[in-house]
């Protein structure tokens, strides 16, 4: 199944994002970033359904949260960066 | 035992912040440093604790919350940010040493003691004014004064500030969780609290609300951009180095739900009718001063007092041998007493809390009337 991860740069951006998006209705999960994509090394991410980024973006717009990076899964399970 | 040291550390607490802690220690582990459920169970706990802290002090964002082991270790933090060698600082004239010591250890800092008669909270705020217009890099006030009670104008002070572009840090270790405290409406750069006072906290818990950017007093592991070999530059990473005291926290949390659940107003409308009342019965025995304020708003849940020709260390030690906890002395306070006037007798304080209860009250000065008759 096909995913998005939105990178955090922490672990409480990451739960302010969850928080803001499971009050819009979004079903979103936090997990330590895997390490291909982390950047600076440990970081968060937030894991979303791949029909949800739209919405997810628009919620976290509107309350003034700027993700640090997103990436979808790609059938070979890496991860691909997406332009914003 | 009649616990009246409530300013000193909340010793009754509700039941749930003792289970909260307890549980914490056999089912949580460390926010950010693992994705396995008690890692992550640890970090949902002190993200609850931060948001239920910005909710109850109007703070725009939950992670402008940072967990402090105390309020010192909170002021130090403010104080070691905005004031460099040589610093203009003006302070009133009830600051705890947490403050002044931290103050005295930077070389060539400026102090200015905005001091004013006990309990005169328009002298207060027109002694700042004088003092701030001196000039000054920052100011650094203590909300509620942990000798006499006395509410210092806080927002006055900070409108003063605000006016004049003077950062201000507030010591909220006797009002947080006594008192109303916005801190959007105050803008402050730092708001300081204890957890284990009137926010019902385990000891070794602390909050420092953040209006602007820290400079940490520790550095270390925080769980994010470990590459680095700097702190984050993002809050709360910047100043959490370490592990969490996440037992604490979690405790803490429930203390802020209590007190959501009570209400500020009726917490405070029952600690000062308790304080009255001790204050009251203890000005109409002979030869003890009561240190009461005419009006009521200037005064929280604590009430220092003196008994003329008796130590107050010695008196405190008496009063504990009858079973009432007290606090004797200088309270770490001697500026506080230098403005009051009582630096060379010291005093006896008892605080209250929601905990207490007026037959202790009355208990209370039947014993003190037993000693000083």
């Amino acid at each position: 199944m096909l995913y998005y991860l939105i990178i955090c740069r922490s672990l409480t951006y990451a739960q302010r994002t969850a928080a803001a998006l499971e009050r819009a209705g979004i079903t979103a999960r936090i997990l330590r970033s895997p390490k291909s994509i982390s950047g600076e090394g440990c970081s968060h991410a937030v894991k979303i359904s791949q029909r949800s980024l739209p919405d997810a973006l628009r919620v976290l717009q509107r309350v003034d949260l700027t993700p640090k990076r997103i990436f979808i899964t790609a059938g070979d399970g890496s991860y691909q960066e997406v332009e914003l | 035992m009649i616990y009246l040291d409530s300013a000193a550390t909340t010793l009754q607490k509700p039941p749930s912040v003792a289970l909260a802690s307890a549980r914490a220690i056999n089912r949580l582990a460390s926010p950010g440093r693992g994705g396995h459920r008690p890692a992550m169970a640890a970090a949902e706990t002190a993200f609850s604790c931060r948001e239920e802290a910005a909710a109850l002090f109007h703070v725009p964002s939950p992670e402008q919350v940072v967990f402090t082991f105390n309020a010192t270790h909170g002021l130090n933090i403010a104080i070691k940010t905005l004031v460099k060698p040589g610093s203009r600082v003006v302070i009133s004239g009830y600051e705890h040493n947490a403050v002044t010591r931290p103050l005295h250890a930077i070389p060539g800092v400026e102090l200015r003691v905005a001091a004013a008669p006990l309990f005169q909270r328009r002298a207060m705020a027109e002694a700042f004014r004088r003092e701030l217009d001196r000039g000054a890099d920052v100011a650094v006030c203590i909300h509620v004064s942990n000798v006499f009670g006395f509410v210092l104008p806080i927002e006055e002070i900070a409108g003063m500030c605000r006016e004049r572009g003077v950062p201000l840090i507030v010591d909220a270790s006797q009002s947080a969780g006594c008192l109303p405290l916005d801190a959007q409406s105050l803008g402050a750069a730092f708001i300081a609290m204890p957890g284990h006072k009137g926010l019902y906290g385990p000891q070794g818990t602390g909050l420092l609300l953040c209006g602007r950017s820290p400079e940490p007093i520790i550095e270390g592991g925080t769980g994010s951009e470990s590459i680095r070999q700097t702190m984050p530059d993002f809050l709360p990473d910047r100043l959490e180095a370490g592990t969490h005291n996440v037992a604490g926290i979690a405790g803490l949390l429930e203390g802020l739900r209590y007190l959501r659940r009570r209400g500020l107003e009726t917490i405070a409308g029952h600690e000062r009718r308790l304080m009255r009342e001790m204050g009251e019965g203890l000005s109409a025995l002979p030869g003890v001063q009561a240190f009461l304020a005419r009006d009521e708003e200037a005064q929280t849940g604590v009430l220092s007092f003196r008994v003329e020709g008796r130590d107050c260390e010695e008196l405190g030690e008496e009063l504990g041998d009858r079973g009432f906890a007290l606090r004797a002395g200088l309270h770490c306070a001697p500026l506080a007493h230098q403005t009051a006037g009582t630096l060379e007798t010291g005093t006896v304080r008892a605080s209250v809390s929601p905990f207490n209860e007026e037959r202790e009250i009355h208990q209370f000065l039947f014993a003190v009337s037993g000693l000083v008759h």
